[in-house]
């Protein structure tokens, strides 16, 4: 344990016993999901200062974990304010939000193919985002929430062929570059959609 | 090829389950603590849930709750989950691993729990779902703490005389079990317990008793 590392644990520290006095302090519920929030950016910290790649790679599962526990108290706090409306048309129109989706989701996703695997599908989820925010909502929700069922299944076919079939590697690699492509652009698309539809 | 370095909690492993550098055991303690896993997952799976009835104080009145076949489906859902969440936590041999089991059976907790829509139960819901949040500082910070010192994840390696685990990780690591299974000791527990759905709610006790119960070998054995 070097000199840095120590360093390092005290202003962690420092900042979890910050933390815990603010949330103990704090009484209103939605400030206190945000400062939670916060305390756990803390444990990410404590992760990236063993500074190793295996660190590296254990904060994406610490955020996940992060994250979902976010989301499941955040709807558990929509529940008990009773804070769902329905979503009402928007106010404005404005004439390129129909007239550019179109021609934009199209280049968007056609790069983002070009692009393939993780990045791809975050381009081409842009690409399909715009399209619905501007177009509406009122595609099969389900019929998207399938494909990217199945991209996810092939994902993971692909990784059994890494693991028991090595000698088909690239195959391997094209299957999971496509599928996770397929399903990054799915699930991304969604986001902000789902609530309050009519397919829902 | 494996032999577990301590066997005076454990005893001696039964079985290994290999995944690449990841490597999973059931010892007699923990393929206890997995039968016991196991069974509850079935039960949840099979259990047909209770209905509550309401008697009216001081006469012969009584009134059975209207119970949302939906919400039932999801709060078996969660349960299924949950279950399968302890039997990960309960055999894992890396203590990251164990450490997102155990969040993932604090989510799922969360979603037992919530499933009921009554303003109370949200409550307490709400007030655990922030204590879970706030465990996994100290749950994912004592998995860092004991990688940093000791330069490995493994409990294999972990249990050995030669490899010393400093106290404030293995605090942490208590401390992170404690808040992400505390439903049962939550001071709210008659809310909690007071939602419908007798079978699921008890996977929240379960899930909570086996990975205290494993953080407990893990923590003396390290």
């Amino acid at each position: 344990m070097d000199q840095v590392y120590v360093l390092g644990l005290l202003v962690v520290f420092a900042g979890v016993l910050i933390g815990f006095y603010a949330l103990m302090r704090e009484r209103d519920d939605l400030h206190r999901i945000l400062l939670t929030d916060l305390a756990e950016i803390l444990a990410l910290a404590l992760i990236a200062l063993v500074a190793t790649d295996l660190a590296e790679a254990l904060i994406l599962p610490g955020l996940v974990v992060g994250i979902s526990e976010l989301l499941a108290v955040s709807e558990v706090y929509l529940a008990k304010e009773d804070l769902r409306t329905p979503p009402t048309a928007p106010p404005f129109r404005i004439e390129v939000m129909e007239s550019a989706p179109g021609i934009m989701a199209l280049i968007l996703v056609a790069y983002g193919i070009i692009l393939s695997g993780f990045t791809g599908g975050a381009v081409a989820a842009v690409g399909a985002i715009f399209y619905f925010l501007c177009r509406g909502q009122n595609e099969q929700f389900a019929i998207i929430e399938t494909v990217s069922g199945y991209a996810w299944v092939f994902w993971i076919g692909a990784f059994f062929i890494f693991m028991l079939l090595p000698a088909y590697w690239f195959f391997a690699v094209m299957i999971a570059g496509g599928a996770i492509l397929v399903k990054v652009m799915a699930k991304m698309s969604l986001i902000g959609t789902m609530r309050g539809g009519e397919h829902v | 090829m494996f032999n577990l370095p301590v066997t005076n909690i454990g005893g001696s492993e039964l079985f290994v389950l290999e995944f690449g550098d990841i490597v999973n055991y059931f010892s007699v303690y923990t393929a206890a603590l997995f039968a016991f896993a196991l069974i509850f997952t079935a039960l949840a799976i099979v259990s047909r849930p209770e209905k509550m009835v309401d008697i009216a104080f001081g006469g012969d009145a009584y009134y059975t709750k209207e119970i949302d076949p939906g919400l039932l489906r999801f709060q078996r859902f969660m349960a299924i989950a949950c279950g399968l969440a302890t039997l990960g936590a309960v055999v894992s041999g890396d203590v990251f691993n164990f450490t997102l089991f155990v969040s993932m059976v604090g989510i799922t907790n969360i979603g037992i729990v919530a499933a009921y829509k009554n303003k109370h139960v949200l409550n307490a819901a709400f007030q655990y779902g922030i204590v879970a949040m706030l465990a996994t500082v100290p749950l994912f910070g004592g998995a860092a703490i004991v990688l940093a010192t000791t330069g490995t994840l493994s409990l294999w390696e972990l249990y050995t005389a030669a490899v010393a685990v400093p106290l404030i990780a293995k605090i942490f690591l208590v401390l992170g079990v404690m808040g992400e299974g505390m439903a049962p000791f939550y001071i709210a527990k008659a809310e909690i317990t007071r939602a419908q759905g007798a079978p699921f709610i008890l996977m929240v006790h379960v899930s909570s008793l086996l990975v205290f119960l494993r953080v407990v070998e893990i923590v003396i054995s390290m």
